[in-house]
């Protein structure tokens, strides 16, 4: 018996894939601990003397104490990572709730105008963001509006301050709004695959056992769809967490994600590299941790046992 | 336990019209089995009892009211599927207590119950088991307690066995028949397996093509089939038919056909009357006894093809003429490929059928 080896060119392979995929996080890694002068310098490679300085930069506005090294904290890190979560996690929720109901009447419910509805929900797809940004940018600013002298327009500016209309752009509504719009298609395409797979005589079974429509959806397909909602919440988390260009239109001072006040660090005279990685470092972490929770309910083979097959 | 009344049922998907007004009563803690082959509509006519299909004409009565309107829930009745149709997601006791649980019973009241049903069908070890992690017998065990669980008056059956093993499937069966004399309800059965039909029901209901054949109890149903396709789909080995002339030849009535003339016995002659001619003749294999004495007007000359050997009996495939006859014969009998025997037809085994309308003399 001879033992399977494999040719040296497949590890060299290998870890020039590890190298490339790796390589740029850990390159950041290393950069968000350095100062801006070690950076730009890059004389001394991973030969320095670490600073957390980057990462209070960073955090200075939610930090128990004031850094030695700034004056004024500028970057509102905290509030924009505040801000990042509720967009990302309201809009994934929502996304999730609208998107399998709307795949599940997809699927088994015949009425009229439903395969021009599935396929212009993939269409829908094709359209990309920045398409959008410009209508969506009017629409929020000027048509999606409440008066400032209507009783709920008065209400909102007299308790939340303001001037001006009550619009949709510049607030968390109108850029989770959008989200929504964006992932829905994806989510409802990626769930029609999964209900389909969901044996009819089981809803059938339910029908019998006395559980109404709701019933039957709440507690026997989407407990065996779970698979299917948790990768669907990773991808929407993870375009909404990310998504840059239309947040960038949409949010105002109070209401900006990470992804812009990253690149506000960016500015015609100075560009704070050590405080971009450090930002960056910390904006990677919540997908993170998102995707081992959410990963951890796709188990295999749900439906096994379910049915004779 | 509601008389269940189906009235002119009829169903049809599109112009497609696969159930042609059924008619049928079944009284109280009756077990009625649907049968008929793949397509009959048999499965299409329990579907819609239990609102699972929609009613396109006619009524369904349940109790003396009619029910085609309501959900199934409503309906008040239990179901076991084909394909078991558990809850993955739930443990057996949950799949037991759905049902209790959707209608808000107390929480002792339905543990209570759930281990009571769990002791009927002999589930009491595996009540936290997952039905991923069951054997195929077990499965169709939890899919029978969730149906007993609900209390309901009305029992129906979807092919329950056909997914099990053949082994499996007899040790099934015969508890079905113990279980059936415990539990006093009303029962629908469908399957297309004859032997079950035969074995668990009070009442056969043979359907093809969407038509009710012949229902009556199993005795009836086999001895006097009302027609040739329902003669042929009960029993096993099934029935032979062969083509014959009827011909009056010296005071008697003599089925003629191809090597062979059977003599009619008077009573059957004198019923059909005398519209001689070319009519059907069936015979059960079991109404063949291998005789090589028997008078040449009471037997069939069978040449030997093919030989079956099931056990103590053998299956022999032999040709009369033309057409192929199955006989049954005790394995010891020594016998070769080829060699001509004869078997003695039995007189209350002689079944005519009209050759054009099938039905039975």
């Amino acid at each position: 018996m001879q033992k399977e080896r494999q040719h040296p060119a497949f590890y060299a392979l290998l870890f020039a894939l590890i190298f490339m995929s790796v390589g740029p996080i850990f390159l950041m890694f290393v950069n968000s601990f350095k100062l801006d002068v070690d950076i730009i310098g890059g004389t001394t490679g991973l030969l320095f003397l670490p600073t957390i300085s980057n990462y209070e930069t960073a955090l200075c506005d939610i930090l128990w104490y004031e850094p030695d090294h700034l004056d004024f904290c500028s970057l509102k890190f905290g509030g924009a990572f505040i801000n990042s979560l509720i967009i990302a996690l309201i809009s994934t929720l929502l996304t999730l709730i609208i998107g399998c109901m709307a795949a599940y009447a997809l699927v088994r419910f015949r009425f009229m105008g439903r395969d021009s509805a599935s396929l212009t929900t993939l269409m829908v797809r094709m359209v990309p963001p920045a398409v959008l940004l410009v209508p969506v940018f009017g629409l929020w600013n000027n048509e999606f509006c409440i008066g400032k002298e209507t009783w709920v327009g008065s209400f909102i500016r007299d308790t939340l301050g303001g001037r001006g209309d009550v619009c949709l752009a510049g607030t968390h509504s109108g850029i989770i709004l959008i989200y929504i719009a964006m992932n829905l298609p994806f989510v409802i395409w990626i769930l029609q695959s999964f209900i389909v797979q969901v044996p009819r005589s089981l809803e059938e079974a339910a029908k019998v056992d006395g559980a109404g429509p709701f019933q039957v959806f709440f507690q026997i397909v989407v407990p065996l769809i779970q698979p299917g909602l948790a990768a669907a919440a990773i991808f929407t988390f993870r375009i909404a967490w990310n998504e840059y260009l239309l947040a960038s239109a949409l949010s105002d001072r109070n209401t900006k994600t990470v992804p812009i006040l990253i690149v506000n660090n960016m500015s015609e005279f100075n560009v704070e590299w050590g405080v971009i990685m450090a930002t960056g470092m910390l904006l990677a972490i919540p997908p993170i941790i998102f995707t081992l929770f959410a990963s951890r309910q796709i188990i295999t083979g749900m439906t096994a046992g379910a049915v004779k097959g | 336990m509601p008389e269940i009344r189906l009235e002119k049922l009829v169903k049809r998907y599109g112009d497609v019209q696969v159930l042609h007004g059924i008619d049928l009563d079944m009284a109280e803690n009756e077990f009625t089995v649907l049968v008929g082959p793949s397509g009959c509509g048999k499965s299409t006519t329990l579907r819609m009892v239990a609102g699972l299909e929609s009613v396109t004409e006619g009524e369904i009565f349940i109790g003396g009211s009619p029910v085609s309107h309501l959900d199934p829930k409503d309906r008040g009745l239990a179901m076991v599927f084909q394909d078991y149709a558990l809850y993955p997601h739930m443990d057996v006791a949950r799949n037991i207590s759905f049902a209790l649980r959707l209608q808000k019973r107390p929480k002792e009241e339905i543990q209570a119950k759930v281990r009571e049903v769990a002791e009927i069908v002999g589930l009491s070890e595996f009540l936290h088991r997952k039905p991923g992690a069951l054997s195929g017998g077990q499965r169709q065990r939890v899919a029978m307690a969730r149906a007993l669980a609900k209390d309901s008056d009305i029992f129906l059956f979807d092919e329950p066995l056909s997914n099990l093993d053949a082994k499996l499937r007899g040790q099934m069966r015969a508890e079905l028949a113990i279980m059936r004399q415990s539990v006093q309800k009303n029962m629908i059965y469908v399957t297309h397996d004859q032997i079950e039909a035969m074995t668990l029901a009070d009442r056969i209901v043979v359907m093809h093509g969407g038509y009710i054949q012949q229902q009556g109890p199993p005795e009836e149903l086999f001895k006097q089939p009302a027609n040739k396709f329902v003669a042929g789909f009960l029993g096993s080995p099934p029935m032979n038919f062969m083509d014959v002339d009827l011909q009056e030849e010296g005071g008697i009535v003599v089925a003629r056909g191809d090597g062979f003339g059977i003599a009619i016995p008077a009573e059957i002659s004198n019923q059909i009357g005398k519209n001689s001619g070319k009519i059907t003749l069936g015979i059960r294999p079991s109404d063949l006894n291998y005789d090589p004495n028997a008078a040449e007007d009471r037997a069939l000359d069978l040449q030997v093809i093919v030989s079956e050997y099931i056990g103590a009996q053998s299956v022999l495939l032999c040709s009369c003429g033309s057409t192929n006859v199955t006989v049954e014969l005790k394995s010891e009998t020594p016998i070769a490929l080829g060699e001509t025997l004869r078997f003695a037809v039995r007189t209350e085994g002689i079944h005519l059928f009209d050759r054009a309308t099938e039905s039975a003399l």
